[in-house]
């Protein structure tokens, strides 16, 4: 660390190679397109290179990249227009499938890894969001973080953090609601019209 | 639990962190009150979707690192460069423009004929005020000897 904050290249070396998995998941929280998660990861590590004097260890340096990583990313997305609501007819195939092959058995896990039509599914619901709201509610719903572990990456108060989050899920499920809702009344009237 | 309805406690909390006496009740209740039920269904389906996204990770390329170095070295030789020496080459073009207009106006003014000033002083005499008052021209006048003369040319004659 003393030697990266000497100048020295090859200590840097060492902090992109040791922290780019850390920045490369955060920015995978924001964006899908590989190019723009590389894109933001290199602005974390050529701020932080830049503001590396004024670390002065407290935490860890991790955790100060983490939130030069979130508020690089926000500051990226805030300019993003934001997509109004969807409905049930901007859905692919692939999707209203898998709404409608949702585990009947509720105690029924499914594999969530990998799961490329859950993922766009998702990327939908967020988009009703705001960005730091989506931020709040990925964090604790989707890796499990604590309220304390988001504000200390977003530097935002665990209020704020818990009222986002509140608001957040609220939305979520009222979209998903929706969806639901107008998929079991289309596969009402299908049956009629067989 | 039965008798209250389990929106709040959706929205409060991820389905998946409720311990499983939480989740029992709420399926209890689940299973008598529609509104609730559709709310529980779309708040599991929701959970389901959202870890989905989050483990949509993307790892960095073996080529990252060598990238982001070469764009720190590039950053740190823009900063070395001198500040007289960056000011220059921003404002280079406006300033070499300036030059050749200022040599072009220099010889241009060097070049012209100066044969303007006669005509002006001409033009300044035939507008000046005694002409203009008086109502004749300067070369119309007497000079004071032509006047004394012309007084007592008549005392000489008369002589």
């Amino acid at each position: 660390m003393r030697q990266a904050q000497d100048g020295e290249e090859s200590a840097f070396a060492e902090i992109v190679r040791r922290y780019s998995p850390r920045v490369f998941s955060v920015a995978s929280r924001f964006f899908r397109q590989r190019s723009l998660v590389e894109e933001a990861a290199q602005e974390v590590f050529l701020k932080a290179f830049t503001q590396l004097g004024s670390f002065e260890g407290r935490g860890s340096l991790e955790g100060w990249l983490t939130r030069i990583a979130t508020n690089t990313c926000l500051n990226m997305v805030r300019g993003a227009k934001r997509r109004p609501e969807f409905t049930v007819s901007d859905l692919t195939e692939d999707e209203q499938s898998w709404l409608d092959h949702q585990p009947i058995d509720r105690s029924e896990q499914r594999s969530v890894e990998n799961n490329l039509v859950a993922t766009d599914l998702a990327d939908r619901l967020l988009s009703v969001l705001s960005p730091e709201d989506q931020q709040a509610l990925l964090m604790i719903d989707g890796e499990k973080a604590s309220i304390k572990e988001v504000a200390e990456a977003t530097g935002w108060s665990e209020s704020k953090v818990k009222v986002r989050a509140f608001r957040a899920r609220r939305k979520v499920r009222e979209a998903m609601e929706k969806l639901l809702g107008h998929r079991s009344k289309e596969r009402a009237s299908e049956q009629v019209t067989r | 639990m039965k008798e209250k309805h389990i929106i709040e406690v959706l929205d409060n909390a991820s389905i998946t962190s409720l311990s499983e006496t939480q989740v029992n009740e709420i399926q209890a209740h689940a299973r008598e009150c529609v509104s609730c039920r559709d709310a529980y269904d779309a708040a599991r389906l929701s959970a389901v979707v959202l870890q989905s996204r989050a483990h949509a990770t993307i790892e960095p390329s073996p080529f990252f690192q060598t990238r982001v170095m070469a764009a720190w070295r590039e950053q740190q030789a823009v900063e070395n460069v001198p500040a007289i020496w960056r000011l220059w080459n921003s404002a280079k073009v406006l300033v070499s423009t300036m030059a050749v207009t200022t040599a072009a106006l220099a010889v241009v003014s060097l070049m012209a004929p100066a044969s303007t000033t006669p005509l002006l002083d001409q033009s300044l005499s035939a507008y000046s005020a005694e002409s203009v008052i008086m109502g004749q021209s300067s070369d119309d006048q007497m000079s004071y000897e032509q006047v004394l003369s012309t007084i007592y040319e008549d005392d000489d004659d008369a002589r």
